[in-house]
């Protein structure tokens, strides 16, 4: 019998209904009114996206305070990557007693972002930064080095216009 | 007022179905806009806000910067009407593929059936009973004559209603079978039969209506169940209106009875073969469906072009103050109020809640909504026989 009334009335819809109707409401009412907004969807293009403090995003090569470029070309990283798209080409460098890296390619379409190469690196040099708008028009574009105006691994990508700041 | 020669009434009558078919195409698109916001709102999402490329130029700098200083931008909230557009030139322009081993004619005349069937119930429709306005005199040809709220209140509307808007399942049955292809036929074949099952239930609550007003023309029902009622014979309607919504609900093949579109089981139903403006006139009859629906919900059961539903307006009558008497008058706001209110309904329940299996919704429509419309059709009859 209680079954049979449960059935017949449309209690459990009603509060189902005012549960949805209660969200409504908010979100259409309060929409200015509050410091936080009450819906849960980033709104990404507009407002930077927010990842977790280990996403893994783009090989980046760390400089020390002088402005000094880490890497001492231990090739750990190379000997590791297992899709070898570091390349690292040694060379020296006046008044620096560590190997100084002349050539140090990265060839982001082919990266798994398995961040093995940080885990090698005895150094701290490299890092997998926060980027993730990694889209490019041109197989070239990817192919990133110390040198060259937009393909460089020490700025953001020329993509990324909206997202994260390197940290 | 002047009697209208012959060619003054048919321009009149022109002048109705203008006036209609605006209400019709304009409440579609804007049920369809609307469905994706207040789902979003719902959902606690924002629904549609941007189109495309909306980050850039002059609005993109704005919302971007109002984002950033975290507000809910005004312009975003109507970004997404764009896509109204996008949509209707997406289905215009795709390619109409019929099937090879088609019956090419059926499959041609199917969503035609189902739109013909879903606009002209439209015809009896009475937004206002008698006199929405009368055009001024200054007005070429016809000045000075009325022009009433509906294109015709013909004295068997509701039996026209429900007769053409049957017609509908021919339409999906039709288009389920010409497809020869499986999918669509058993989803053509699930959905007439929930379509024929539910339209017993939508017919017995759509009765007491009639039994209460003693009439089958639109204009007199609406009139009747909105202020020539005792107050406690608000009780059966009641029951009667939750019955009717969850028939239509049904008919209009909506969610929570969403049978020709369940993804998981049939690919889309009976319209899976269909593409291009085929598909769209299948969609457009959806929703105007929905409006036809909630018209006659809130014609016979929300008072209609009067204000209060359930006949209290006949008890707020005459102790209104002077000044408040148009709250008394018929008049086609509170109509297409109450339109608006139930198809947010609609959406509303949509949000809430999830499809029923099909073995379900049988079940609800045979054992529960049958009984019960028989119950709250009993009701009327006592009601009229013993009070009105």
């Amino acid at each position: 019998m209680h079954k049979f009334l449960r059935t017949l009335i449309p209690a459990d819809i009603a509060k189902g209904l005012s549960i949805t109707g209660k969200h409504f409401s908010q979100v259409f009412f309060t929409a200015n009114r509050r410091k936080v907004p009450l819906h849960i969807v980033s709104e990404y293009p507009e407002v930077p996206a927010k990842v977790q403090p280990r996403f893994r995003g783009r090989l980046t090569l760390l400089k020390d305070e002088q402005g000094e470029i880490k890497c001492v070309c231990c090739l750990a990283c190379e000997k590791i990557c297992p899709t070898q798209v570091i390349t690292i080409e040694k060379g020296k460098k006046e008044g620096r007693k560590m190997p100084f890296p002349v050539r140090y390619d990265f060839e982001m379409e082919r990266c798994i972002f398995c961040e093995f190469c940080v885990e090698s690196c005895g150094f701290d040099s490299i890092i997998l930064n926060h980027q993730f708008e990694l889209a490019a028009y041109n197989r070239e574009d990817f192919s990133l080095g110390t040198e060259g105006l937009e393909q460089n691994m020490f700025e953001p990508s020329h993509a990324g216009k909206f997202s994260v700041a390197d940290d | 007022m002047p009697t209208p020669t012959l060619t003054q009434s048919i321009v009149i009558t022109l002048i109705q179905c203008l006036l209609v078919v605006i209400f019709v195409f304009v409440v579609v698109p804007l049920t369809v806009f609307a469905e994706r916001k207040v789902l979003g709102h719902i959902q606690q999402r924002l629904g549609s806000t941007r189109v495309a490329s909306g980050h850039v130029g002059f609005s993109g700098w704005m919302n971007r910067s109002m984002w950033k200083m975290g507000r809910v931008p005004v312009l975003s909230y109507w970004r997404g009407i764009p896509g109204l557009v996008g949509d209707v030139l997406k289905l215009i322009l795709k390619e109409d593929v019929i099937p090879a081993k088609a019956d090419r004619f059926v499959f041609f005349i199917a969503p035609s059936i189902s739109m013909v069937a879903a606009i002209v119930v439209f015809a009896a429709i009475s937004f206002v009973p008698g006199t929405f306005f009368t055009l001024p005199t200054w007005f070429p040809f016809v000045g000075g004559l009325p022009v009433s709220g509906g294109i015709a209140d013909i004295n068997v509307g509701l039996l026209w209603i429900l007769g053409v808007a049957t017609v509908g399942v021919y339409g999906i049955v039709l288009a389920g079978w010409s497809s020869n292809s499986k999918y669509p036929l058993l989803g053509g074949l699930r959905s007439a039969a929930q379509m024929v099952s539910y339209e017993v239930p939508l017919a017995l609550s759509l009765l007491a209506p009639v039994v209460l007003s003693a009439s089958l023309n639109f204009g007199e029902m609406s009139a009747r169940m909105a202020t020539g009622m005792p107050a406690w014979a608000l009780v059966p309607q009641v029951i009667g209106f939750l019955l009717y919504l969850t028939c239509g609900f049904a008919e209009t093949n909506r969610l929570p009875f969403d049978m020709p579109e369940a993804e998981n089981e049939l690919v889309a139903g009976f319209h899976t073969e269909y593409s291009g403006m085929k598909f769209g006139l299948f969609y457009l009859a959806e929703y105007i469906n929905m409006a036809v629906v909630s018209a006659l919900a809130s014609a016979f059961f929300l008072g209609g072009p009067w204000l209060l539903p359930f006949g209290l307006q006949g008890l707020v009558n005459p102790y209104l103050p002077g000044f408040l008497s148009w709250f008394g008058a018929p008049h086609a706001i509170f109509f297409v109020a109450k339109i608006i209110f139930l198809l947010f309904t609609y959406i509303w329940v949509r949000g809430t809640i999830p499809r029923y299996r099909y073995d379900q919704i049988m079940a609800v429509g045979w054992k529960y909504l049958i009984p019960l419309a028989l119950i709250n059709l009993l009701l009327a009859a006592a009601i009229r026989c013993f009070a009105v």
